[in-house]
């Protein structure tokens, strides 16, 4: 495996209970997919089709049904803590620790010495701008300053892959738009390779190197768009036609997709 | 603003001193009912109850019966927070267990446990050991079932997100399901006092050869309401604090922070 | 259609508990018969199931029987009357609640059953005394759920109500009731299994007749094998009578 590919999907499908049983989903079919080392891929997709099922897939949570993933030529068969960390949409925070805790406490779990853990929690804590706040718990903070925690406690696992499930799907337009500008910010300089998974087209076209759309139910990547723009990516871009015209293209490829969706749905 | 407005103003916003106010007009009815109207064999009015709280700490006997009582309880307490803690880990943490022993427990939970009661003295005697006994066989099922119920409704993404950090088994049992299962613990805690104190007292006034069982029946044969009333107080009094305490733990340790 | 694991692990959980109950059985017998174990602890289970037919059979059992149920019919009757009445009344005023639910929930620090003593020397050992501690017990979660369910009402289905004409009758019997009914039917379920134990208890501790007592007195006379045969006795009559009450509970829920 050439060094630039860092997590190298195959033929990966997934299916949720057994062939005849009442809960038998077919969640993914045969996909596959290349992230290059340093990239920033998006999945976006309709619900349902896989995309979150794929990142678990990719993070080690889940066991594909056949196919195979590997990550830095290592075939992935359980979580890799020292070289993948997750970011959850939301609730990933322990409640009863405050924000430090939480940091700290991730790194004990993953084997970072003692003696390192505080400076390393501090640093991130900074990086996310939220240096203020470690004695807090998750409860008296807003849900981006939640999401700005979580970051921080996988930035500061220091790994080389970062695994985002829709980190900023549950908060509302106006703090999503800050964020995703902020994490541009921040990533240009983490040098990490991403995996993003989410449902806003406008938010994949910011964020991302390339799109990889999804189809529906049974999924499987349908295309990949590039998206050509150096990091960090500035608010202009935002409203230029380039960005108009990559949002379009994802919009087309996706509206029969979530068309087909909700008429399965119903 | 006539004078009775004003007050009318004052005791809408102070609902507590109504409350006191209703606990003191039931107090003073219960006053005038037994020195005026009931006879003095089957009532006593609550000011000579309090001023003979001495004789009844007087008699002989009762003073170590009421230690033996709340040593009971203490002991039962503690017993059940013990088992309780032990079976509902072993239990809420191990799923076959739980779908195979909780119809089991929730069973044995919902039995009148009131109709063995001469069992357990059968058993273990009309000493502090049968009180205690079933103290703990009243006061463990909430433990159990609260400390179950907080290791089962953990969200599964907190599980997910330690181990995809490299949680190992014991450091999501001690960091991640520990720390979520306390609140429901100390919940678990308060109702299995209430528990205890139901168990042991049960026994306690059944047994009436030795202990308080003895002393109130002593002071019901001989129609002494106002010592009797006196030593009910003492113990409602014990109940209460015993009560109070588990209830200020809650609140203190139970609960994470929030704003 | 093969559901796999999950039917798997259900067979086994019903195979863990059913070896339970066959094991503690077969214990029991081996220990009266073939351990050693003194009859005075622990009868012979044949002895007791031919007590137990003897009872039936004989029905010894329909004085004390009647005695309890008619102890607990009278308590029951008197604190779902008083706890109904005193909780609609209550939750009309919500400063009144205010006032009176912390005092009403706060009795639930004292086990109320330590007031039998004064009740029996009050009423003596017959079964007045048992129906007024188990009026006095059982009317706390009545009247409390009725608190809860009257005073929680949706205010916007009283003022929709109201807007169209609706008198106070009609706004009690359509919309006050069914809605309180649910959380009123629980707390009446909560005070009739209370009443029960209170009964059972107060007859165990204190009595000359009913169910409690029978037991009592056989343990008294060390007649093991039917003092068994009794507790089995009252144990199936109490989950009988508390299954009856939980379904019409029941019931009543799920008809709006």
């Amino acid at each position: 495996m050439t060094p630039d590919i860092a997590i190298r999907v195959r033929n990966v499908t997934h299916q949720f209970g057994e062939e005849g049983e009442t809960r038998h989903v077919r969640a993914l079919s045969d996909t596959s997919l290349d992230v290059k080392r340093g990239e920033l891929l998006c999945l976006i997709g309709p619900s349902g089709c896989g995309k979150s099922t794929l990142l678990n897939m990719i993070g080690g949570l889940l066991t594909p049904t056949s196919g195979t993933v590997e990550i830095a030529g290592k075939p992935v068969r359980g979580p890799l803590p020292h070289d993948i960390a997750f970011v959850f949409q939301e609730n990933a925070l322990f409640p009863w620790n405050t924000v430090l805790e939480n940091i700290l406490l991730g790194m004990l779990f993953q084997g970072v010495p003692k003696a390192e853990r505080e400076a390393r929690a501090r640093r991130s804590l900074e990086a996310v701008g939220l240096a203020d706040f470690a004695q807090h718990y998750p409860a008296q903070l807003s849900g981006g300053m939640r999401q700005r925690a979580a970051l921080a406690r996988a930035l500061s696992l220091e790994t080389d892959i970062l695994l985002m499930d829709e980190p900023f799907g549950a908060l509302d337009e106006q703090t999503r738009m800050v964020l995703g500008e902020d994490l541009s910010v921040l990533l240009s300089r983490a040098r990490k390779t991403i995996v993003f998974v989410t449902h806003s087209l406008g938010e994949a076209v910011f964020l991302a190197d390339r799109v990889a759309v999804f189809s529906a139910r049974p999924g499987t990547i349908k295309q990949v768009i590039a998206v050509d723009e150096p990091h960090p990516r500035k608010p202009a871009f935002m409203t230029s036609d380039k960005f108009t015209a990559l949002r379009n293209q994802l919009y087309g490829l996706l509206h029969d997709e979530i068309r087909k969706t909700m008429a399965e749905a119903t | 603003m006539t004078a009775a407005s004003t007050i009318r103003r004052a005791l809408l916003r102070h609902p507590g001193w109504v409350r006191i106010g209703v606990v003191v007009i039931l107090l003073c009815a219960w006053e005038l009912a037994a020195r005026f109207v009931v006879d003095p064999m089957f009532l006593s009015p609550p000011s000579r109850v309090l001023a003979s709280l001495d004789r009844v700490w007087g008699t002989p006997g009762v003073p170590a019966a009421l230690r033996v009582t709340f040593f009971e309880l203490a002991v039962a307490f503690a017993i059940s927070v013990a088992i309780g803690l032990v079976i509902g880990l072993a239990v809420g943490l191990q799923s076959f267990a739980r779908l195979s022993v909780m119809p089991i427990i929730l069973l044995l939970y919902g039995m009148p446990q009131i109709t063995i009661l001469p069992l357990f003295i059968l058993f273990f005697g009309i000493g502090p050991a049968s009180k205690i006994a079933f103290g703990v066989s009243h006061g463990v099922f909430p433990i159990v079932l609260a400390i179950v119920a907080g290791v089962q409704n953990i969200k599964p993404i907190l599980l997910t997100s330690a181990r995809s950090m490299g949680a190992s088994r014991w450091h999501i049992l001690r960091y991640v399901i520990f720390p979520h299962m306390i609140p429901s613990f100390f919940a678990g805690m308060r109702l299995g006092m209430t528990g205890v104190l139901l168990g042991v007292l049960l026994a306690e006034l059944y047994v009436s050869t030795a202990g308080i069982g003895h002393f109130t029946t002593q002071f019901t044969q001989n129609f002494d309401p106002t010592r009797l009333l006196g030593l009910i107080s003492i113990l409602a009094a014990m109940a209460i604090v015993l009560n109070e305490i588990v209830r200020r733990a809650e609140i203190r340790f139970g609960k994470w922070h929030s704003s | 259609m093969a559901g796999g694991r999950e039917q798997r692990r259900k067979w086994a959980s019903r195979a863990v508990q059913a070896g339970f109950l066959v094991v503690l059985t077969l214990l029991w017998y081996l220990a009266t018969t073939r351990w050693g174990v003194s009859s005075l602890l622990l009868p012979n289970p044949v002895r007791v199931v031919q007590q137990l037919g003897d009872i039936l059979r004989s029905g010894e059992f329909v004085g004390d029987l009647k005695i309890t149920v008619a102890e607990l019919a009278a308590a029951f009757a008197v604190s779902s009357t008083a706890g109904v009445t005193f909780g609609y009344f209550l939750s009309r005023s919500p400063y009144l609640v205010r006032v009176f639910e912390p005092l009403l929930a706060g009795v639930y620090a004292i086990p109320i059953i330590l007031f039998l003593p004064l009740y029996v020397l009050f009423f003596g050992l017959g079964p007045a005394s048992k129906i007024a501690l188990g009026a006095t017990i059982s009317f706390f979660p009545i009247v409390l759920n009725t608190l809860a369910g009257f005073g929680n009402v949706e205010r916007t289905l009283v003022v929709a109500a109201r807007s169209m004409g609706a008198s106070d009758y009609h706004l009690f019997r359509y919309v006050l009731l069914p809605a309180a009914l649910p959380v009123m039917l629980t707390g009446l379920r909560m005070g009739f299994t209370v009443a029960l134990l209170s009964i059972i208890g107060s007859e165990t501790i204190a009595s000359l007749a009913g169910l409690g007592h029978r037991i009592v007195y056989l343990a008294e006379s060390m007649e093991m094998p039917r003092m068994f045969a009794y507790i089995a006795f009252v144990v199936v009559i109490a989950v009988f009578l508390n299954t009856v009450v939980s379904t019409f509970e029941g019931r009543f829920r799920r008809e709006p």
